[in-house]
């Protein structure tokens, strides 16, 4: 970021900027987290400089905007997630949407941790944001979940979401709640292909959380994970301990 | 941003139960339409929306005029609140702040070009502030950081958030080039940030 942008956080927070300015900085804004961070503390600072302003305002303000309000009506939230109920009749493609945007939330938190734990890979991450918006975004996009079972050793708990485009052939793994593997040992991922076990990378959980993008899975009608020796197998040495079965297109 | 979002969280925590603090669920009720809800979020924020308003706007019915439509837009867009990005009263003093000074810059636009009318004006807006800001616990806090501050670093945020003045304005007002007065600006809000123990 360039030094000189970044010196207008102050001026922005303060809202001593003019519309063009606030408009610039605010895309600014939107690649800079660290500007962000420190708008968001600038602008709580500023509030309390409104604190020590109060004053007691005119009686008659009160009923004046409390009767306005009757005839005002509120604007709808701007966010796009929808909370799920049990008996859902929406469209399937509505669902889906839904399904998609939930999914972008765990993305979101994953990559969080991984932007501060691992700046050095703050580009993989950014890729790997832009890998699942575009998968998310094919018409054909689907969302799957592998739940950790009692399957074999090292699988109690986690959970692996699996965001598919077939038409893109391409998908995103992201784990959440996932154990460390045992030690000396690491979790592979594999696309069964009519029982034929196809490596498709290693998936190393970070405080439970890990992130695998795939690429070419063709006809793929399974995912599973294995413990595997670190570094890998050529083929599954042990029963998975996650495994789900993928729609087919 | 899992950090920032605990970090804004904690803050939101910390601050509950002092002055200012608006909790989370009042926003959600205001925003489904609640208005006994609205009702408490207009007596929690009416008072620095007012005090604020007057500042920038100065003349009285017209501050009443702003401080209406503010009330009336924090009301009609309660849901777009969303905690991760700032407290509630944030959000509301934001909204407050651009109204009023909205209000005052197309009033300037199309009364007068003279900048000789601000320039009297330079000291007033702390006086006034120094003379107010002794009774609360609160402005007491405010005044006593406002104090660590540089004089220019107090003048610059200060013409700017309560006079509702553009940097480019506070540069011409204090005779001093624009890329000071964004670095005074930023360090005194900073400087004024760790001494208020904001987040």
């Amino acid at each position: 970021m360039s030094p000189d942008i970044h010196a207008l956080t102050g001026a922005y927070a303060l809202n001593a900027v003019s519309d063009d300015e606030r408009a610039e900085f605010e895309r600014h804004l939107a690649d800079c987290e660290p500007c962000a961070q420190e708008v968001a503390e600038l602008r709580e600072t500023a509030t309390r400089l409104a604190l020590a302003a109060a004053e007691e305002p005119p009686a008659a303000l009160r009923s004046r905007v409390l009767g306005q309000i009757g005839t005002v009506r509120q604007l709808p939230p701007e966010t796009t997630v929808v909370p799920l109920r049990r008996k859902d009749r929406r469209p399937l493609a509505r669902r889906l949407t839904t399904m998609a945007a939930a999914v972008l939330l765990v993305a979101a938190a994953a990559l969080g941790v991984l932007v501060v734990r691992q700046n050095q890979q703050l580009d993989d991450t950014r890729a790997q944001a832009a890998e699942m918006s575009e998968i998310l975004r094919a018409g054909d996009a689907q969302v799957v979940t592998l739940d950790g079972g009692d399957g074999g050793d090292g699988g109690d708990g986690g959970r692996i979401t699996v965001a598919m485009s077939r038409s893109l052939d391409r998908m995103l793994l992201l784990g959440d709640d996932l154990p460390d593997p045992p030690s000396g040992h690491d979790f592979q991922v594999w696309s069964g292909h009519d029982g034929t076990m196809v490596s498709a990378g290693l998936l190393t959980p970070d405080h439970g959380e890990a992130l695998l993008a795939v690429r070419g899975f063709g006809d793929a009608d399974q995912i599973a994970v294995t413990v595997e020796p670190d570094g890998g197998s050529d083929q599954p040495t042990s029963a998975p301990v996650l495994s789900v079965d993928l729609p087919t297109a | 941003m899992g950090d920032r979002v605990r970090r804004v969280r904690e803050a939101r925590q910390e601050s509950a139960g002092k002055v200012g603090a608006v909790g989370a669920e009042l926003m959600q009720r205001v925003a489904r339409g609640d208005e006994a809800a609205f009702e408490q979020l207009y007596d929690l924020l009416v008072g620095p929306v007012f005090g604020l308003v007057r500042r920038i706007v100065r003349d009285p019915a017209q501050s009443e005029e702003v401080v209406q439509e503010i009330m009336v837009e924090l009301w009609r867009s309660a849901a777009r609140y969303s905690p991760e990005r700032g407290s509630a009263m944030t959000w509301a003093m934001t909204i407050a702040h651009r109204r009023a000074v909205d209000r005052v810059r197309s009033a300037q636009a199309a009364a007068d070009r003279d900048d000789t009318v601000g320039r009297r004006d330079i000291g007033r807006p702390f006086d006034e502030v120094a003379e107010q800001v002794t009774t609360r616990l609160e402005q007491e806090q405010v005044r006593r950081c406002l104090r660590t501050l540089t004089e220019l670093q107090r003048e610059s945020v200060l013409l700017a958030y309560y006079g509702g003045r553009t940097y480019r304005e506070v540069g011409d007002l204090l005779d001093t080039p624009l890329g000071t007065i964004k670095t005074r600006l930023r360090d005194g809000l900073i400087r004024l940030r760790d001494c208020l123990g904001v987040a």
